[in-house]
């Protein structure tokens, strides 16, 4: 763990943002790596046969990379001990080059000893796409109040 | 028959042992586009998502259970809850076992809420996940 991050952190902490680029290759690459063969994930044939709009990223590649902010932040990512999220609306990835741009930000939403929740946002073209995404991380030491210090 | 509220609380038999090893968790961190030095080397840990790569294992008893009459092509995620006692390391065998907690049957489409359990060989809890899956019941397209 990087020492200040305890040092430093209060509720409303913003955390370093994150900006990612989806793109078909990226998903693909995620496919074989989470062994997720589902066909809506490279194929708009089978994406539109289950009711989406298009191809789709997976879910789990969204919150997945949505925790790289948290694991950066706290520098050891053995100090996650939960995290979780719905997938309100799905990320659908054009068949271009250039995919689409998914931003993650996130903030410090409470504090109890040592253990500190990160509420965590993600957007692609201005929707949300993560719902309820909260990860708690135990900092390993107390972290000091300073809410009411005068 | 499908999948209907009865399957609530059914529980599959473990899945075969699964073995972390480094050559994939790095494969996962490369595809997360994830640099953190943990995740490589001669004995690093998994990102916390690599929980899924090994519960995925376990979900294709659902998805390949013929009773249940589930199409993989037809199911999207639709949240996922993660709590570990530890991180996953490189060389851990992995035993992961589904239970189907819920089942709620809509007009043309199922609701489905399963948990996998993930712990080391000796019984040791490694992670918990919690998953809701959306499954169409007939192609739409």
């Amino acid at each position: 763990m990087k020492a200040t991050v305890a040092e430093a952190v209060e509720v409303g902490t913003q955390l370093p943002s994150l900006t990612v680029r989806f793109t078909r290759q990226r998903l693909v690459r995620y496919a074989g790596a989470a062994t997720d063969f589902n066909p809506i994930h490279y194929s708009e044939h089978f994406a539109k046969q289950a009711g989406l709009p298009g191809v789709i990223a997976h879910g789990m590649l969204t919150m997945g990379t949505a925790l790289r902010m948290v694991t950066n932040w706290v520098g050891d990512p053995s100090r996650v001990t939960s995290y979780s999220a719905r997938f309100p609306r799905p990320v659908v990835i054009p068949d271009d080059a250039d995919g689409v741009e998914v931003e993650f930000t996130g903030s410090v939403s409470g504090i109890e000893g040592s253990l500190v929740t990160v509420s965590i946002e993600a957007r692609c073209g201005g929707q949300k796409v993560l719902g309820a995404a909260r990860a708690e991380v135990d900092l390993g030491v107390r972290v000091p109040h300073r809410d009411h210090e005068s | 028959m499908a999948i209907t509220e009865a399957h609530a609380g059914r529980c599959y038999p473990p899945n075969d042992p699964y073995q972390v090893s480094a050559a994939k968790i790095a494969e996962f961190a490369t595809a997360l586009g994830d640099d953190n030095p943990r995740y490589r080397g001669d004995s690093p840990i998994a990102p916390p998502t690599f929980a899924v790569v090994i519960a995925a294992q376990a979900w294709n008893q659902l998805f390949n259970d013929p009773e249940l009459e589930l199409s993989l092509d037809r199911i999207v995620h639709g949240d996922q809850r993660l709590s570990f006692s530890r991180p996953f390391r490189a060389g851990d065998v992995v035993i992961a076992t589904v239970t189907i907690d819920k089942v709620r049957v809509r007009a043309g489409s199922e609701l489905v809420w399963a948990t996998v359990d993930m712990s080391g060989r000796e019984g040791d809890q490694i992670c918990a996940t919690q998953t809701t899956f959306y499954h169409a019941r007939e192609a739409l397209a």
